[in-house]
């Protein structure tokens, strides 16, 4: 039987967090955006979760930082949308690049 | 107080927060609601200032010490000033709504008063999300105005990737060590990861302080903000974050020396850019946020010390320099946001002009005032501890360019006094609560200065 080691977790995690890293900066409209984010904080999770099985078994320290970055990107993704629901309402756009009101 | 007494001071915040949410039938309305959460706000700043007691609680996640309780006092009383300003003053000028406002500046404040006294990643980063959530909604707050609601989203978007990419690294700091609690941690002998760790923790960390090179969002942002927002936003959960950042390096900057020069780089990059970019702006909103970026930078040269000396310097800083830059940015939105709007305030309200003076000159540095004592400690850290020419040349260089800041801040003083009366002068109602939140903020930037010694103390300076 093949056995996962840490590595791999923390391999898949770092690609996911980069992925959204990359989408993160260069998508134009903001629900993308905020997608991509999503997916960094799930890598994050993930590589808290992974690192907790293999450096603190006993105490699960990592699985409880989890559920609590759980809980407050899913806060914020919801503050995210509303101001994005707002933005919408008003100028019936949501691309970042018409956003240019306020350079300076 | 002994244990869970030690949080009364965050039960009455939070006690503020919750009547301001819910209370839609207080005596008084909004007005009145707002009253409850300014008194309980000076109450609770009050009760840290006169409780003497230190102690931890949770297994050592909070640490009730010297620092936290200065820090934990600031923010109470700074909100206390923000929110008996705002019982006189609508937020915006077509903006009646006032308790959303001021339940979330308390919750902001609890954040920060928690996040003062964390001393564990996980009651870190959940209080550092709390300071910083409601301040999202605070620069957008006006729901009509799609230039406030962009500077809000560019602030969210920018705060929550940098936020996340400092929760990558507090995963890699608790990999590394196996622990959460700033005690356990050593990064002696993680190597790389240990490094790694570190440095997408100060990332994030930075963006919250809104240090170059991350402070591009907060001109925009503010520009667009309702100018009493900012002056919440810009300098309390500043304040809270400060005194994370100095927790923080304290566990990290003994093991991984070379941190050092980022801290140094950040904050020469900061004082430079922050100073040079103010000296054009015309608007006010602008112009404090470009000089917040230059104070940070002044913060983070201390910082790179990583000395007690610097710690301390650091703390009393970040509270010298949230005093006088709240109580103007109040003062602008009073008056109007432009340069121009201030023009011969001096002949208007001789009182607040002056006052607005005073702030100033504690931003330049002028004795006996807060900001005059806090750039004295903060750039004579670096050079005690000093041991190659680098730190002494940054010390050099924030000092010319805290003599560029004086360029910008005599604008202002300028307009004040000598000015053309503008064709239409706004006639500004005269206000008893926010005449009060104005007067407190002048006494205690004095006071900071002359009654500096139990500070210092305080501080462990």
């Amino acid at each position: 039987m093949m056995q996962v080691g840490p590595g791999a977790f923390l391999a898949l995690a770092a690609v996911l967090f980069s992925l959204g890293l990359y989408g993160a900066v260069s998508k134009k409209s903001a629900v993308m955006v905020l997608m991509s984010l999503e997916i960094m904080a799930v890598a994050v999770n993930l590589n808290m979760v992974a690192l907790s099985r293999w450096v603190t078994p006993e105490t699960m320290t990592g699985q409880f930082f989890s559920m609590f970055t759980m809980v407050v990107s899913a806060a914020e993704i919801g503050l995210g949308l509303a101001l994005v629901l707002a933005i919408y309402r008003r100028s019936r756009s949501i691309e970042l690049s018409t956003m240019e009101r306020l350079k300076g | 107080m002994v244990g869970y007494w030690q949080l009364l001071p965050e039960g009455l915040v939070l006690t503020g927060a919750l009547i301001a949410l819910f209370g839609e039938f207080m005596p008084g309305g909004d007005r009145g609601a707002v009253r409850i959460g300014a008194a309980l706000a000076f109450s609770a700043a009050l009760i840290i200032a006169l409780d003497g007691s230190s102690g931890t609680l949770f297994g050592g996640m909070l640490t009730f010490d010297g620092p936290a309780r200065f820090i934990r006092a600031g923010v109470a009383g700074l909100t206390g000033v923000w929110l008996l300003w705002l019982s006189g003053r609508d937020i915006a000028p077509d903006e009646p709504r006032r308790r959303d406002a001021a339940a979330l500046a308390l919750l902001s404040a609890i954040g920060g008063m928690v996040l003062a006294a964390s001393t564990d990643l996980i009651t870190m980063y959940m209080a550092l999300e709390l300071s910083t959530m409601p301040a999202y909604v605070l620069v957008g707050y006006r729901r009509r105005d799609v230039a406030g609601l962009e500077g809000a989203l560019k602030y969210f978007l920018l705060s929550l990737l940098t936020s996340l990419i400092m929760l990558y690294g507090l995963s890699f700091l608790y990999g590394s060590t196996g622990a959460t609690l700033f005690a356990d941690i050593s990064l002696s002998g993680t190597g790389a990861l240990g490094l790694i760790a570190a440095l997408l923790t100060i990332v994030g960390l930075l963006a919250k302080l809104s240090a170059a090179p991350f402070h591009f969002w907060a001109p925009d942002a503010y520009a667009g903000a309702p100018a009493s927002a900012v002056a919440f936003v810009s300098t309390v959960p500043k304040i809270a974050g400060a005194a994370a950042m100095v927790r923080l390096m304290h566990v990290m900057l003994p093991d991984e020396p070379q941190l050092q020069w980022i801290l140094l780089l950040a904050a020469v990059v900061s004082m430079v850019l922050g100073n040079l970019s103010a000296l054009p702006q015309s608007d006010i909103r602008r112009l404090m946020a470009y000089s917040g970026v230059a104070h940070t930078g002044y913060l983070l040269l201390a910082l790179s010390s990583g000395t007690q000396y610097g710690y301390g310097a650091v703390l009393y800083y970040a509270v010298a320099y949230a005093v006088p830059s709240l109580a103007i940015m109040l003062v602008v939105a009073e008056e109007g946001p432009a340069l121009a709007d201030m023009a011969q305030l001096a002949a208007r309200r001789p009182a607040v002009a002056w006052s607005v003076v005073v702030w100033l000159m504690s931003l330049i540095g002028i004795p006996p005032l807060a900001g005059f004592f806090g750039k004295l400690y903060l750039f004579r850290a670096p050079l005690e501890a000093a041991s190659t020419p680098w730190p002494v040349a940054a010390v050099v260089v924030a000092v010319l360019v805290s003599v560029v800041s004086a360029g910008y801040y005599f604008r202002v003083i300028r307009q004040m006094f000598l000015a053309d009366e503008p064709d239409s002068p706004c006639v500004v109602p005269n206000s008893v609560a926010s005449n009060i939140a104005v007067g407190i903020a002048v006494v205690a930037t004095i006071a900071m200065g002359i009654g500096i010694a139990p500070l210092l103390e305080l501080v462990g300076l």
